[in-house]
């Protein structure tokens, strides 16, 4: 296997060739500016054009490249005048991203040119074969701007696990899509520390008319939960039509059989894995966890209740 | 690494001017760079060489030599070997860039070289801030992706049956990726095949292997909501009390009629096709909303809440 720093090498030196032969007298600092190159990487990779060509390998056969006063010279390449195609995983990256970022309405009428461009040279069949949806909620368009901004906003957040509101004021990062869900990354004044907040279950979002400085470089969003101490824990057992389960919640496996598979589970509240167990009725069931089993049999009594 | 760049520019150079079929033996002989001295050593470069440039997209082909097809070679088809130029300005170059970069795939993000092979883009700046992830890549995703764009078929192995569909699109909707077409064995019936439980994909070998019905609307096969993805034909009414109102409001979709009441509850009414998905969102409400009817799925949730004891 070759080295991925090889594959890179090689794909910049046959982008890099056939833009100097179509764009003769470019300049070092343009080139190295356009390819993300250091003037000695362009410089290496020059020279290592200039030893190689066709069979025979003499001076008329072996490619011509050297940097003249502060032009790139490109000579007796004619064969690499056409960049290479994209390979279908980049074709994919670039268009998936436009298309996401303009499903978003974050995207600039510049890049919807750009991604018709692309779409009718990559996909010619028509424009609705790669679709991607990020289906914006409420509130990313008050949420992003305040971030661009500075501006300090109230929040009236619903927590999955407890369903009490509780208001709050945030300093917001970056608004996001990941996993399907839209969140927030933000500085919470109430608690002093970072959180993330799942957009669906913010209420309302008020620009309260303070401001703050956006960090420069604000960590990447941790949307993954991570346990903590303080944290109830359960082990469950769950039927072939639950492995599901152990794909969606950060869960251990700790035992796999025909039959199901036995994990730990651990959750910021009890009332998180009760409501799933009762979800999955005879398809899963609870181990150990007298918290959970609590939390259980109390949700399952208030449901009835209001059934009756 | 020096040596590999310098005989993979050599073999492209050479299989680029050959404009013919020329067999692994006549490259050994006159490309320089592999004057291995074993077969063996020859054999496991000349393989290495090839995995390199198939990865970086180079159209490398197997063709007979002659009319018989006694003897095989390979070539680099010149019309492959590149695509139409899309005609970017730098000002769009800089824009798809900046896309690539605030759109991530399992939090990898693009860096400059996504864009090199159209042209680069000018003063490449870094760092944009997450925008949307659209979960881990997986060869599942990358093969059909190709096989939609090169209107291959794209067999895999799906609920354990093997199955080969004619893509007619790629979706990405609620965090997942979507084939969708229909199986080359039932051609009527366009479906949609979540990518993250297929394996084994493999993309056809005739391009051009179908024909997309003209205005097909790829994202029209996928449900909006994960209760619209069934068999079921039902259609339930739901009351939420209004403290949850505006929660459930933001899960439903444009299928959904809503009425509110002078205290803010609303009663909703729905299209439901997978009955226990639907259940299992109106268990996260608790004691806070209410299955009106049908009376068999308000009996299912009972029961389900009863449990077996």
């Amino acid at each position: 296997m070759t080295s991925a720093k090889t594959a890179r090498r090689l794909n910049r030196i046959l982008a890099m060739l056939p833009w100097v032969i179509a764009h003769p007298g470019v300049s070092v600092e343009e080139l190295c500016d356009r390819f993300d190159y250091t003037k000695s990487e362009l410089v290496n990779d020059l020279n290592t054009v200039f030893v190689c060509g066709l069979p025979g390998y003499g001076p008329g056969d072996l490619m011509v490249a050297y940097i003249d006063e502060d032009e790139v010279v490109v000579e007796m390449a004619d064969y690499f005048a056409r960049p290479l195609r994209l390979a279908p995983h980049e074709m994919l990256v670039l268009i998936a991203s436009g298309r996401a970022l303009l499903s978003s309405g974050q995207g600039s009428d510049v890049l919807r040119r750009a991604v018709d461009k692309l779409e009718a040279v990559l996909l010619p069949d028509g424009e609705e074969s790669l679709v991607v949806d990020l289906a914006e909620p409420p509130l990313v368009g008050v949420l992003g701007a305040a971030a661009a901004e500075g501006q300090v906003v109230r929040i009236e957040h619903v927590p999955i696990a407890s369903g009490v509101p509780k208001t709050r004021d945030v300093e917001p990062w970056a608004v996001f899509s990941t996993m399907g869900n839209w969140y927030v990354s933000a500085y919470c004044r109430l608690v002093q520390d970072e959180r993330v907040f799942r957009l669906d279950r913010i209420r309302t979002a008020d620009v309260t008319g303070d401001t703050f400085d956006p960090p420069s470089d604000p960590p990447e969003p941790l949307v993954r939960y991570t346990p903590s101490e303080s944290d109830v824990r359960a082990t469950l057992r769950l039927g072939s039509s639950a492995r599901w389960v152990a794909d969606y919640y950060p869960v251990d496996v700790i035992a796999v059989d025909d039959t199901g598979l036995t994990v730990r589970f651990s959750a910021s509240d009890a009332a998180i894995i009760a409501r799933l167990l009762v979800r999955l009725g005879d398809t899963a069931e609870l181990i150990d966890g007298d918290a959970v089993a609590a939390s259980e049999a109390a949700l399952r009594k208030r449901i009835l209740a209001r059934y009756s | 690494m020096q040596r590999v760049i310098e005989r993979a520019l050599n073999l492209l150079a050479f299989l680029l001017t050959a404009e013919r079929p020329v067999t692994a033996d006549e490259i050994r002989r006159t490309v320089a760079g592999y004057d291995q001295e074993s077969d063996e050593a020859f054999h496991r470069t000349f393989e290495r060489d090839k995995e390199l440039l198939r990865r970086l997209g180079v159209p490398l082909q197997l063709a007979p030599t002659d009319g018989w097809e006694i003897e095989f070679g390979y070539v680099i088809p010149s019309e492959e070997w590149d695509l139409a130029d899309p005609g970017l300005t730098d000002e769009e170059r800089t824009a798809v860039l900046l896309a690539a970069q605030a759109v991530r795939f399992g939090g990898q993000a693009a860096g400059p070289d996504a864009l090199f092979k159209l042209g680069g883009a000018p003063s490449s700046v870094g760092g944009e801030p997450l925008a949307a992830d659209l979960g881990v890549p997986s060869a599942n995703i990358e093969a059909a992706f190709q096989a939609v764009s090169e209107r291959r078929e794209l067999s895999f192995t799906y609920s354990g049956v093997g199955r080969t569909v004619q893509p007619y699109g790629l979706v990405h909707r609620r965090g997942n990726w979507y084939a969708v077409g229909p199986e080359v064995a039932a051609r009527s019936v366009v479906k949609a095949f979540r990518l993250d439980r297929a394996t084994d994909p493999r993309v056809g070998e005739r391009m051009g292997a179908f024909q997309r019905p003209s205005g097909f609307d790829a994202s029209a096969a996928i449900p909006s909501a994960p209760w619209e993805a069934g068999a079921d034909d039902i259609v339930a009414v739901v009351r939420f009390d209004a403290e949850v109102a505006w929660l459930a409001e933001r899960h439903l979709t444009d299928a959904a009629t809503v009425t509110r009441d002078s205290r803010g509850a609303i009663e909703v009414s729905l299209p439901v096709a997978a009955p226990m998905a639907f259940i299992g969102w109106v268990i996260g409400f608790e004691d806070r909303a209410e299955i009106l009817s049908p009376q068999e799925l308000r009996s299912r949730f009972i029961e389900l809440v009863e449990g077996a004891a």
